[in-house]
């Protein structure tokens, strides 16, 4: 699931994007082609996106876990209007997507051109380059 | 709140321009000039300033304090409030704490924004992170989500939002302060033939960034009657819910704080919805006036779109809704914005609409709306009501 940059007809012009300190693991994993989320042992859920702590519980106990990378959409919308670089791809879809284990990613839908997109669509996991780092975005699982 | 002890005795609002090239401490000099002038007081009343967080001068880490100094100002407590759009309500309630624990006892609460012709303002977080790398075109990205959800769960009637349209756009050629640019008819045809942003949102769904000003000048009952204010308006409610439903990872993005806001505003205030006599909802997307009816419980969830077909929402009709022109139609002042829904419900209530003013007034609701969470919905939620002194 590495980038392949052939698929994005953005790819070298996306922002890329500024990582925290505390969600360094997730970018590291990113240039692997995994999804990271992270899991609070505790109550048994993931959360996204990265935050320094446990936003069920407030303790700081989390442990990173890959994600299987399957989820359906739960909203979109087709974007006529984007800030530079995106003008050139416009209309694109961008997508809340919702994971199988229980957090949504908000993302480009790639592939998928905007007649296709629908609420409850299965999507996986894809890959983008952002800058030189790999970037999270699905398309239709087909 | 609702004994009555906190009263708003003058008020100013700036016109809303799109770029005027003022500075925002210019804009805010206005506004409590304004206000003084309208409460009739001299300025050494004034001890404590509750001002808005603003786009024009962000990253100044001194704002509150620097502004005073710029406007004369000797206080006794101050505070800037980063609610965004809820900022302006928030800080009357804040303004009514700060006199109530005895900080203070007259309290200028402004706000201020020129981020038409200056913006210094970044939002880093998740939206540098997430965000930027996959090209959404901010809040008309966001709604775009919002509204395809809506429409997916219950319907979105665009005859409804184009009615919204239309009401706020006559309200605001009946609006000496309402920006220029927008101060022409508009149908609802003409709404929904308006351009695609962030499908389903159109441009005439979004608001025009503009820059303004607006004040305020709060005291106690008790201090107004002796500055001899003859009218005054008394916050009798309010409820604030900041990061709805943050723990839930998958919530029901169609479902906002307003519904505990309102609940607990209502509930101070001793009124039900059907008792409000005009509502100023916060308004910077058309759909989100149908959430907040919903959610304050004008009407059930779902059905906010038949409320607005149901109701005559003019300054003459049986809610009277955003009587200014609201901020789609007469001009966002940037993070200052929400402080026309406000001020055009103090307005009202003070018996100074003038061609617009509504029959009932003995009080009014308003709403605040500020910032926006990733891949949910608004993040704070505020409703105050308002009562005008008998």
């Amino acid at each position: 699931m590495s980038a392949n940059p052939t698929l994005d007809p953005l790819a070298g012009q996306r922002p890329a994007p500024v990582p925290h300190n505390f969600s360094k693991p997730f970018w590291d994993a990113a240039r692997e082609g995994r999804l990271l989320l992270q899991y609070d042992p505790a109550s048994g859920k993931y959360q996204f996106y990265p935050r320094p702590i446990s936003v069920f519980s407030g303790k700081r106990n989390l442990e990173w876990r890959e994600a299987s990378g399957k989820g359906t959409v739960y909203t979109y919308t087709v974007s006529h209007k984007a800030p530079p670089p995106f003008k050139i791809v416009q209309p694109f879809v961008i997508a809340t997507v919702e994971l199988v284990e229980g957090v949504r990613i908000m993302t480009d839908l790639i592939n998928c051109p905007p007649d296709r997109v629908r609420i409850g669509m299965p999507v996986r996991l894809a890959w983008v380059k952002a800058g030189d780092m790999n970037f999270p975005v699905f398309e239709p699982d087909d | 709140m609702n004994d009555r002890g906190i009263a708003i005795i003058g008020y100013y609002e700036t016109r809303i321009v799109l770029r005027s090239g003022r500075h925002v401490y210019d804009l805010a000099g206005e506004a409590m000039a304004g206000a003084i002038a309208h409460a009739g007081i001299d300025k050494s009343e004034i001890d404590g300033l509750a001002v808005s967080s603003c786009f024009s001068d962000a990253g100044n880490p001194f704002y509150a304090p620097v502004l005073a100094a710029y406007l004369g100002l000797e206080l006794d407590w101050c505070q800037v409030t980063d609610l965004g759009g809820a900022s302006a309500s928030g800080n009357v309630a804040r303004a009514a704490a700060a006199i109530r624990a005895g900080l203070c006892d007259t309290v200028l609460v402004l706000a201020a924004d020129a981020q038409s012709s200056e913006n210094k303002g970044t939002i880093a977080a998740f939206r540098s992170e997430f965000q930027y790398p996959m090209g959404i075109m901010g809040p008309p990205g966001y709604f775009g989500l919002l509204s395809r959800r809506y429409d997916h769960q219950y319907g979105l009637d665009l005859k409804a939002l184009g009615k919204l349209a239309v009401t706020q756009r006559n309200h605001a050629l009946l609006n000496d302060n309402a920006c220029e640019k927008l101060k022409r008819p508009l149908t609802v045809e003409e709404y929904i033939a308006s351009p695609m942003i962030s499908d389903p949102i159109r441009m005439l769904d979004c608001v025009m960034v503009c820059d303004g000003a607006s004040a305020f000048v709060v005291t106690t009952t008790a201090r107004a009657r002796e500055l001899g204010a003859k009218k005054m308006v008394h916050p009798i409610g309010y409820g604030e819910r900041i990061n709805h439903g943050e723990t839930d990872q998958c919530p029901d993005i169609t479902r906002v704080g307003h519904t505990a806001a309102g609940a607990r505003a209502l509930k101070a205030a001793g009124l039900t919805p059907k008792q409000i006599q005009s509502f100023h909802p916060y308004d910077d997307f058309l759909i989100a006036i149908v959430l907040q009816l919903e959610a304050i419980g004008f009407c059930d969830i779902g059905r906010g779109c038949r409320f607005v077909m149901e109701h005559d929402l003019t300054f003459a009709g049986d809610l009277p809704l955003n009587t200014g022109g609201g901020q789609i139609s007469a001009g966002q002042a940037g993070l200052a914005g929400g402080a026309h829904n406000l001020a055009e419900a103090v307005r009202q209530l003070f018996g100074e609409a003038g061609a617009r003013q509504v029959k009932r007034r003995d009080n009014a609701m308003v709403t605040g709306i500020g910032w926006i969470p990733y891949g949910r919905n608004w993040g704070t939620s505020t409703v105050m009501v308002l009562e005008a002194a008998r």
